[in-house]
């Protein structure tokens, strides 16, 4: 009787689930919820990732911070060498020449294309549809091997070589969990124009209330390999200024 | 709530998965996990274009459609392209880009039109809403086979009509024009003729979306005939959006009509080209109107114009200026002066099908062709091969044993070719050498000698090459005196021995054997066809003759000896018989009746004769030379007595060819129309195999030995080859129901190369290479989303050599491992030093994978062996290690002494900003210390051409990295070198030390009577595991 009564109770859960799952919404806003809550999610204020860039056998460390007025930094250190990647304080984008070691202001088109980023801190799908963005459930497909929803988010258009194109990324959550595990995005400019990027996420684990891949693996789809990050630490709301996220004139 | 239902559900889920897991079946996505296609081409023959569409606006892009290689977008106008349609029917008809939303909304109707006897088949209709991530199918055309026209509304995309040409072997009702105004939804067929007539082309005037013109083609092919023409065929117009048609022949040429090609000139639409095929040789030709298609005259019948217009009917105007026509063909051919004289176009591979114009330059063209893509700059004059579309259409391929192995194959219309399986950096153009001309087909390699068989259409030379000297011989077998003329299929089959290295076998209607190696031949076997008369027509084409020997039927096309006895021959013919015989030729058995649920004289395309016994063999047959798409795959495991079926409804297309395991007899791959299938218990269950491997036709499978590489010869995307199959081997139920099961490790061996490759340029294709690296595999029941998971290779002591990214995919996982341990912590400096990207390549041994999974651990064990074929000594490889070691170390002390003096550095300067006294004694500790560490390591400069000159530190990184990434031991310079930079390095030992004990000492004393906080370093351990 008891079997029968749990079978039971699956089914309806089970029922409940997948109705409950119907659409693009509910899948974000179940995303969001599983991983700490929409409260929380809404307090951050900024992001302080510290980890690791696996190179060839070699690990780079490597800091990321975010905040929510859309500034960001990236740097990794290698024989007492500081390279700076995307970094932007809301005006200006800049990243370390290699063979100079100095710091350089990234195109025109680049720096317009990250201002159209900077609302997107935290979860390009955190309050998306506030800021404009469409998404839509495409379906169920299997990748990873797991049973997933592909949601299609579309966000404000990018300039690529003077025109514009739709910012289009396709994400895939778990059906069991409803977090995302795979993204993919054309690559619009650069070599690998015309190419799928694709970014499997996994290791979430929870830093501050919130859950965050702790593993990010980046490479082209259907391509084996790809390049990893892996998070050490998050740290929530950490005390940033503005100087770091600056161009550092004449220097 | 929400989130306690779910989780509760998933507790609930959770607990009833042991139940379901005893039902796991061996099948789908998960069965191969990370297991990856690698596409290596080859791309410098490419390989045949159907149709090719521009962006209406935006130049830049560009589509192809291919005849068996799916669809292809170029973004850099026509430089190169990427595929976009992988997942879906290679062989496309069509493709068609909205112009209300023409970045987008992108329509492609599958199935190529241009129908030769080799053509692949479509499935319907697709359409992409952005760009070409995502395509959906449209319903209602799953019958269509083969779509020629796909018209859009340039006011209302939702309204579309497309033509169908329909089904080339058999009648069919899904024919004619068909139009939606819903976007896809609904579909009406507003103009249908009679099943054996379909829409050859279909065109919308570009000023008036309700002016359609379309072309209706009655045609049939057999697999031994062809026809083109009827009296049903016409061209119509409608002036209502498709409501009513009328035939527009005013001026046409009287009797039956065969294909149709139209053309509308963009600038100017009431001028409209038709290319007809008619009955006489005078009235065939280009014709115009003038009056939007109520009067033609007849302008051109040159050849250019009139030759095989089944394969060549495409025209298209210039979109600025009515009087500029081009025209496919077996050159091409473009006209100034309205088709009145045409001339020629440039130099490319020949059969052009299609051509468009660059939307604001009529100087550039993009041109289609059996051969690839072409560009032009100056109106057709000089081509150039687009170099990035690995395109081509192998009928038929086959391995050597050399290392790497070599592939080789022949190709539709693209002669025939090998090339290896691995390059220095990649597989590239250069690589492959041809070894035929013409069609090219089956290329065999001889056993044992640098030799190979390789043939063209209907056997019209059968060479056997030379590959060391670069000399060919004609072997061909002939008839000889009172014996029949002789029937060889246009893709001749031909078989090597494994018992008998010279021997060489050929099928016509008998089977031909020679010992010699093609010298002197014995036909061993009667007529084993059906000599069907009926089936050997010798007029094919229809209204236009076209006696290529493509259609010659009743014909040997598969043999096969057994690997175990060489008495054992296995002869499958088109006509449908499969002849064996057991005593080396003189007697035969036909066995065909034997074989359940097979329609008679369904064509036995490959017989595969099995390692695992004298009397197993499987047979693929395949019917779609009249209409049948059926698979047809059995087994027979007592000298074709009785055969069992094999196929399941996995396999939804017709199959050309079966290879098996050769340690496996329940692992099979199946070649079919849409892909490659693969079964791992015997053909219980099929998947579908698409792990980077499109969904193109594979006409041919094997399997290398040494590798166990599973090599398909496709027929529209090269050869793709899957590395090593073995894993699939070890698959069994109980696996897949543990959490984490390793599969065992094949040993992994450094192979010993450092060369140079790699001549192509960035818009040229290069095949990748399978690699050294050793591959880790494990399977894992669920995808590893939550909580930490890492994968270390350690020694068996258990110390840490190094981590890798581990696979969390549900199903198979491989992580590659290149025998590299850490690289070495360097001192910091103002540049880098290339040292500290080099590990130390660890030695031959036995190691340990550890992959931790929450609070889980699992291990596996293997082998690192070194090079087999290396000429270095355990002595001096001991040297090499042990010399990389210790400059691995004494980098590490260098940095650990660079770190202390910075430490002490800024800490008296700390001091002096505190109190300008301190200088007396922290200033001459500066000094000593920025004296020492210049010399130690760059302290200016940059990473380019304003380098400073190298230090300790950069002189020592470059030598480690020179030995390191040796395999030999260091040369008598470097052990020298090495003496020289150790001195230095003692030398700067003992300098540091002096400054401790002197200058730090006092410094260290003013520190203390001012209460300063004292200089501490991190231990040497904790500095090598902090940041950098």
């Amino acid at each position: 009787m008891k079997t029968i009564k749990l079978l039971l109770v699956a089914v309806i859960v089970s029922f409940t689930t997948m109705a409950q799952a119907q659409t693009a919404e509910e899948i974000i806003a179940n995303y969001f919820e599983n991983t700490g809550g929409m409260d929380a999610w809404n307090s951050l204020k900024a992001l302080k990732f510290e980890g690791a860039v696996k190179v060839q056998g070699m690990e780079l460390p490597m800091t990321m911070i975010q905040t929510k007025e859309g500034k960001q930094l990236s740097v990794a250190e290698f024989q007492g060498m500081k390279f700076y990647q995307g970094v932007f304080d809301g005006q200006t984008m800049w990243n370390t020449n290699q063979m100079t070691m100095a710091a350089e202001k990234s195109d025109a088109e680049t720096t317009a294309n990250a201002k159209l980023e900077m609302n997107d801190f935290g979860d390009p799908f955190l309050n998306y549809a506030d800021k404009g963005y469409t998404v839509e459930l495409l379906g169920n497909e299997t990748i990873e091997g797991t049973e997933t929803y592909k949601i299609k988010l579309t966000k404000e258009p990018t300039m690529v070589d003077g025109a514009e194109v739709p910012t289009v990324a396709y994400y895939y959550f778990d059906m069991d969990n409803f977090v995302p595990i795979v993204i993919e995005q054309d690559l619009l400019t650069g070599p690998g124009k015309g190419m799928t990027g694709q970014t499997k996420l996994s290791d979430y684990q929870e830093a501050g209330g919130i859950y965050f891949p702790f593993s990010i693996v980046a490479g082209a789809k259907g391509q084996p390999g790809g390049q990893e990050i892996v998070i050490k630490s998050v740290e929530i709301n950490p005390e940033v200024s503005d100087e770091m996220f600056a161009f550092p004139e004449g220097k | 709530m929400k989130t306690k239902h779910i989780l509760l559900g998933l507790c609930i889920a959770s607990l009833s998965i042991p139940t379901q897991a005893q039902e796991i079946a061996l099948k789908g996505k998960e069965l191969f996990g990370d297991i990856t296609a690698r596409q290596i081409g080859p791309a410098l023959m490419s390989g045949r274009i159907i149709d090719m569409e521009v962006h209406p606006t935006n130049a830049q892009i560009i589509y192809t459609g291919t005849a068996g290689g799916g669809v292809w977008k170029s973004q850099d106008g026509g430089a190169s392209y990427a595929p976009i349609f992988d997942d879906h029917i290679q062989s496309i008809g069509q493709v068609a880009v909205d112009p209300t939303d023409p970045d987008q909304t992108v329509w492609v109707g599958t199935g190529e039109i241009w129908t030769r006897n080799s053509v692949s088949v479509g499935d319907g209709l697709y359409r992409t809403k952005d760009g070409g991530n995502n395509w959906q199918k449209i319903p209602g055309f799953e019958n269509s086979e083969r779509i020629s026209g796909i018209e859009i509304d340039p006011n209302d995309g939702n309204t579309v009509y497309v033509g169908v040409l329909g089904a080339l072997w058999s009648d069919s009702d899904d024919r004619g024009v068909y139009k939606t105004i819903d976007g896809g939804k609904t579909w009406d067929k507003v103009l249908y003729i009679n099943n054996t007539t379909g829409v050859a082309d279909l065109i919308m005037d570009p000023s008036n979306p309700n002016t359609l013109y379309a072309s209706m083609w009655e045609f049939r092919r057999t697999a031994w005939d062809f026809n083109s023409g009827g009296v049903n065929s016409g061209l119509h117009k409608s002036i209502d959006g498709g409501k009513t048609w009328k035939k527009i022949h005013n001026g046409f040429p009287e009797g039956k009509l065969g294909r149709i090609g139209v053309a509308v000139s963009p600038s100017e639409p009431s001028i409209v080209y038709a290319v007809i095929e008619s009955e006489q040789e005078k009235d065939k030709g280009l014709y115009r109107s003038e009056d939007g298609g109520a009067n033609w005259k007849r302008t051109n019948g040159d050849f250019s114009l009139t030759v095989r217009p089944f394969y060549f009917s495409r025209i298209v105007v210039d979109p600025k200026n009515p009087d500029v026509v081009v025209k496919g063909g077996l050159s091409g051919s473009i006209s100034r002066d309205g088709g009145n004289t045409f001339k020629s176009l440039g130099n490319m591979h020949s059969d052009i099908h299609d051509i468009v114009f660059d939307i604001n330059n009529s100087d550039m063209m993009h041109v289609g062709t059996d051969g690839g893509v072409y560009r032009s700059w100056n109106g057709g004059t000089t081509m150039e091969i687009v170099s990035n579309l690995p395109l081509s259409q192998f009928y038929h391929i086959s391995v050597d044993n050399a290392e790497p192995y070599n592939i080789y194959g022949g190709l539709q219309d693209n002669g025939s070719w090998y090339g290896p399986s691995s390059s220095p950096g990649g597989i590239e153009a250069r690589d492959w050498t041809r070894v035929g001309v013409g069609d090219g087909f089956r290329v065999l390699p001889h056993p044992t000698k640098e030799i190979l068989y390789s043939e063209m259409q209907g056997a019209d030379n059968v060479w056997r090459y030379d590959m060391k000297r670069n000399y060919t011989k004609n072997v061909k077998p002939l008839p000889a005196k009172g014996s029949a003329d002789l029937r060889f299929n246009w893709n001749p089959p031909m078989a090597t021995s494994t018992h008998q290295p010279d021997r060489f076998y050929m099928g016509s209607q008998f089977l031909h054997v020679s010992e010699d190696m093609g010298d002197t031949w014995k036909v061993i076997s009667p007529d084993l066809t059906t000599n069907d008369p009926k089936k050997q027509e010798k007029n094919s084409g229809g209204l236009s003759a076209d006696n290529s020997g493509a259609e010659t039927h009743t014909t040997i096309f598969t043999i096969a000896e057994s690997p175990i006895n060489e008495k054992v021959i296995w002869v499958g013919t088109d006509d449908g018989n499969v002849q064996i015989t057991r005593d080396g030729g003189a007697k035969w058995t036909n066995v065909v009746a034997n074989v359940p649920g097979l329609p008679a004289n369904t064509w036995v395309y490959h017989i595969e004769a099995s390692v695992h016994g004298e009397g197993t063999a499987y047979a693929v047959f395949e019917g779609h030379a009249r209409g049948d798409m059926k698979p047809y795959v059995y087994k027979t495991t007592d000298y074709g007595k009785s055969w069992k079926s094999i196929t399941t409804d996995d396999i939804t297309m017709f199959a050309r060819n079966i290879q098996e395991d050769y340690e496996n007899e329940n692992l099979l791959f199946l070649g079919a129309e849409d892909g490659l299938y693969i079964t791992v218990d015997g053909g219980l269950n099929w998947s579908k195999f698409t792990n980077n491997f499109p969904a193109t036709a594979v006409h041919f499978l094997d399997l290398q030995k040494q590798t166990n590489d599973l090599v398909a010869g496709t027929h529209g995307r090269g050869v793709i080859i899957i590395d090593d199959i073995s894993i699939l081997r070890d698959i069994k139920p109980e696996i897949l129901d543990k959490n984490v099961h390793f599969f065992d490790t094949k040993p992994g061996t450094m192979v010993e190369e450092g060369g140079f490759g790699g001549g192509s340029t960035e818009l040229e294709f290069v095949g990748p290479n399978p690699g050294n690296a050793l591959k880790i595999k494990y399977y894992l029941k669920k995808r590893h989303t939550f909580g930490k998971m890492t994968l270390a290779i350690q020694d068996m002591e258990g110390n840490e050599i190094t981590t890798l990214a581990p696979g969390k995919s549900k199903g198979i996982n491989i992580v590659s491992w290149n025998y590299a341990s850490k690289s070495p912590k360097l001192a910091a400096a103002k540049t880098f030093a290339f040292g500290g990207f080099t590990p130390v390549r660890v030695q031959a041994g036995t190691y340990k994978a550890v992959l931790k999974k929450g609070k889980e651990t699992y291990e596996t064990t293997f082998e690192v062996k070194n090079d087999p074929k290396s000429f270095i000594t355990a002595p001096e490889r001991k040297e090499q290690y042990e010399t990389s070691k210790q400059l691995f170390d004494i980098q590490e002390d260098l940095a650990y002494m660079v770190y202390q003096t910075n430490v002490m550095v800024n800490s008296a300067q700390d001091a002096i900003e505190a109190n300008a006294k301190a200088a007396k004694v922290a200033q001459p500790l500066i000094d000593d210390l920025n004296e020492l560490k210049n010399t130690l390591v760059v302290t200016t400069g940059d990473n380019y051409v304003g380098t400073a000159p190298p230090q300790l530190r950069e002189k020592l990184s470059t030598l480690y990295s020179d030995v390191a990434s040796n395999y030999e031991a260091p040369s008598a310079a470097q052990k020298e070198n090495i003496n020289l930079l150790l001195e230095r390095f003692n030398t700067a030992k003992a300098d540091f030390e002096k400054i401790k004990s002197k200058r730090l000492a006092k410094f260290e004393k003013y520190l203390e009577k001012q209460e300063m906080k004292p200089i501490t370093f991190d231990t040497k351990e904790a500095f090598l595991d902090s940041k950098e």
